[in-house]
């Protein structure tokens, strides 16, 4: 549709999966908290609902996994956590990440010493 | 009231629903048991009362096309295929329909000038059957 848009999904593919992992990354956390913390973002996510898939995928690609647990004030809850190759998949992104960032600051020129 | 929110709630699920087709069915299962299972924890966690709280939750989540893009895309090409099936099906009962439109158009034009080359036919036949009689004689 619009490029704005389109911008927004290209740049999404690829880091909202290691948003969702470092989420988890200290505590396991319900699929409510995860969503409404990413729908809050405009940036990241189009809608609270558009997670769950991808919660989907990370789980059967091993990074995540999943129980459901009894909740004290509603229906049961399914949690999130991270495995041990997920948070080898997060650490892996994080030094990506920085380097990746840093040489498209230098050629976009949006690097602080630009 | 309560009716009318689990009216909204199954019509929404449904709507989702129908956009998975083409998904494996279990992504597709757990997909509508995760947001129904986000929907009813909004509303027991959060006391929601009224349809229009519960709407809110619906809104949040997204419209079900941008749900069911999104489960497309993370399942991979597969999804795809038979959407492109859907649409050749579709393009070939559109195209069945133009050629009996124009077998039809064909009738009704032979229908209408039947009147004028239907006799030729027959004046080449008469011909040909006294055209024995002269060899006979001869």
């Amino acid at each position: 549709m619009a490029e704005g848009s389109s911008l927004a999904t290209g740049l999404r593919r690829g880091t909202l999966e290691f948003c969702v992992l470092a989420m988890v990354e200290t505590e396991d956390r319900y699929g409510n908290e995860i969503v409404r913390r990413l729908g809050d973002e405009p940036n990241l996510a189009a809608g609270e609902g558009t997670i769950y898939p991808l919660l989907s995928r990370l789980r059967r690609s091993g990074w995540l996994e999943s129980k459901w647990v009894e909740s004290p004030t509603g229906p049961p809850r399914r949690y999130y956590g991270l495995t041990v190759t997920g948070r080898a998949a997060l650490e892996h992104f994080r030094s990506e990440w920085v380097s990746f960032r840093q040489t498209v600051d230098r050629l976009v020129g949006t690097g602080e010493a630009a | 009231m309560k009716t009318n929110q689990t009216d909204v709630v199954a019509a929404y699920l449904h709507e989702v629903d129908q956009r998975l087709a083409g998904l494996p069915v279990l992504q597709r299962r757990e997909l509508l048991a995760d947001l129904a299972a986000h929907i009813a924890a909004e509303r027991a966690e959060r006391n929601l009362a009224s349809e229009g709280e519960v709407i809110e939750v619906l809104e949040r989540l997204g419209s079900p096309e941008a749900i069911a893009a999104a489960a497309h895309e993370e399942a991979g090409t597969r999804p795809e295929r038979p959407r492109k099936q859907v649409n050749w099906t579709v393009v070939a009962i559109a195209a069945g329909a133009l050629v009996v439109l124009f077998v039809l158009c064909g009738f009704m034009f032979f229908a209408q000038s039947s009147s004028g080359p239907a006799p030729a036919p027959m004046s080449t036949e008469a011909p040909a059957e006294p055209a024995p009689e002269p060899t006979v004689t001869g």
